[in-house]
């Protein structure tokens, strides 16, 4: 009974109303969070609201660009995050790179990494434009499609073999507090 | 007031060479040589322009030369004063000026971080910002930053 309502239809749409925000912001898309969660765009009217834990939160929003030594940060924190979790991809940066293709600090393309689900682009995308992904995620929530996080273990090797490319040294998180 | 300083260098340095810039009333430019710059650091220390401002470093590949420009500024004249001096670009060394300014500490270990430039006698030249960086430093003219974007992060690991 509970793992049939877990998978069903009815968890999904509550699910979908109730996306928590892991409150990570890398690069300059995090000045358009305030915006979108203060009262003129007021994200929590879609049951959005910043977390400040990644064990609560479900969706990581990254906002912009990855400097190699973030990405390492940031994958620690996706895989800590409980299931289901989502990826949002925000700002060209995540896409192609932006205009920091051809830095040597920071990584081009975020789904090589970390399975995104949604897509933001632009360079800034607006606050409209995070809540058009908001919506979109939801949809794919609700349809059963947003599955980044089954697609993660599933390819674990090919994401482990690509995160072992950019990263010579792994161990050096866990000596920091 | 800029004529000023200009006088007091000129007083007690005899080969070095001022420029004050076109349209920057507020700026005075001296090229020195390597060995001389803590001498006049010290002395300009002494004499008003108590705040290092910044220290940076120009890469100049064609003549085989690195230049590090100190910015010193007096707050009772509101003048920055810039020290140029030229090292040579395949041993560059440098004498420290964490004797005279603490704050040296930040801008010697980026500069020796991100040129590969040493720095005499400063004993924290350890990794800064970069994190697990092998190669040349990345702010050299000769590190090619689109090439190392290119085979790092624009493919997949095979």
């Amino acid at each position: 009974m509970l793992e049939s309502f877990r998978g069903g239809k009815v968890a999904r749409w509550f699910k979908g109303r109730s996306m928590w925000l892991l409150h990570f912001c890398t690069g300059c898309g995090a000045i358009e969070l305030p915006p979108s969660m203060t009262s003129r765009y007021d994200l929590e009217r879609f049951g959005i609201i910043p977390m400040a834990s990644p064990r609560q939160a479900d969706v990581l929003l990254i906002t912009g660009y990855l400097s190699v030594k973030t990405l390492k940060r940031v994958i620690t924190t996706y895989e800590q995050m409980l299931d289901p979790k989502y990826v949002i991809g925000f700002g060209s940066c995540t896409i192609n790179g932006g205009m920091y293709w051809d830095s040597y600090a920071t990584i081009n393309k975020l789904d090589y990494y970390l399975p995104v689900d949604v897509y933001i682009s632009g360079c800034m995308p607006a606050p409209d434009a995070i809540f058009a992904a908001f919506l979109e995620l939801r949809e794919k929530i609700e349809k059963g499609e947003a599955n980044g996080y089954k697609l993660y273990k599933i390819h674990y090797e090919r994401y482990k073999a690509n995160q072992d490319k950019v990263f010579k040294n792994r161990g050096i998180i866990e000596g920091e507090d | 007031m800029v004529e000023g300083v200009v006088e007091l260098i000129k007083g007690n340095f005899s080969d070095v060479e001022i420029v004050i810039p076109e349209h920057q009333e507020k700026r005075v430019h001296i090229s020195v040589e390597k060995e001389k710059v803590k001498e006049i650091a010290k002395f300009l220390k002494d004499n008003g322009f108590r705040h290092l401002s910044f220290i940076t470093c120009v890469d100049w590949i064609d003549e085989g030369k690195f230049e590090l420009v100190y910015g010193l500024y007096s707050y009772e004249e509101k003048i920055v004063v810039l020290i140029k001096t030229k090292i040579d670009r395949d041993n560059p060394k440098q004498e420290t000026l964490l004797p005279l300014w603490d704050q040296a500490q930040t801008y010697e270990r980026e500069i020796h971080e991100m040129f590969g430039v040493y720095f005499d006698g400063n004993p924290g030249l350890t990794p800064f910002i970069l994190e697990d960086w092998e190669g040349i430093p990345p702010m050299r003219k000769d590190f090619d930053s689109r090439k190392y974007s290119q085979i790092t992060y624009d493919s997949e690991a095979k």
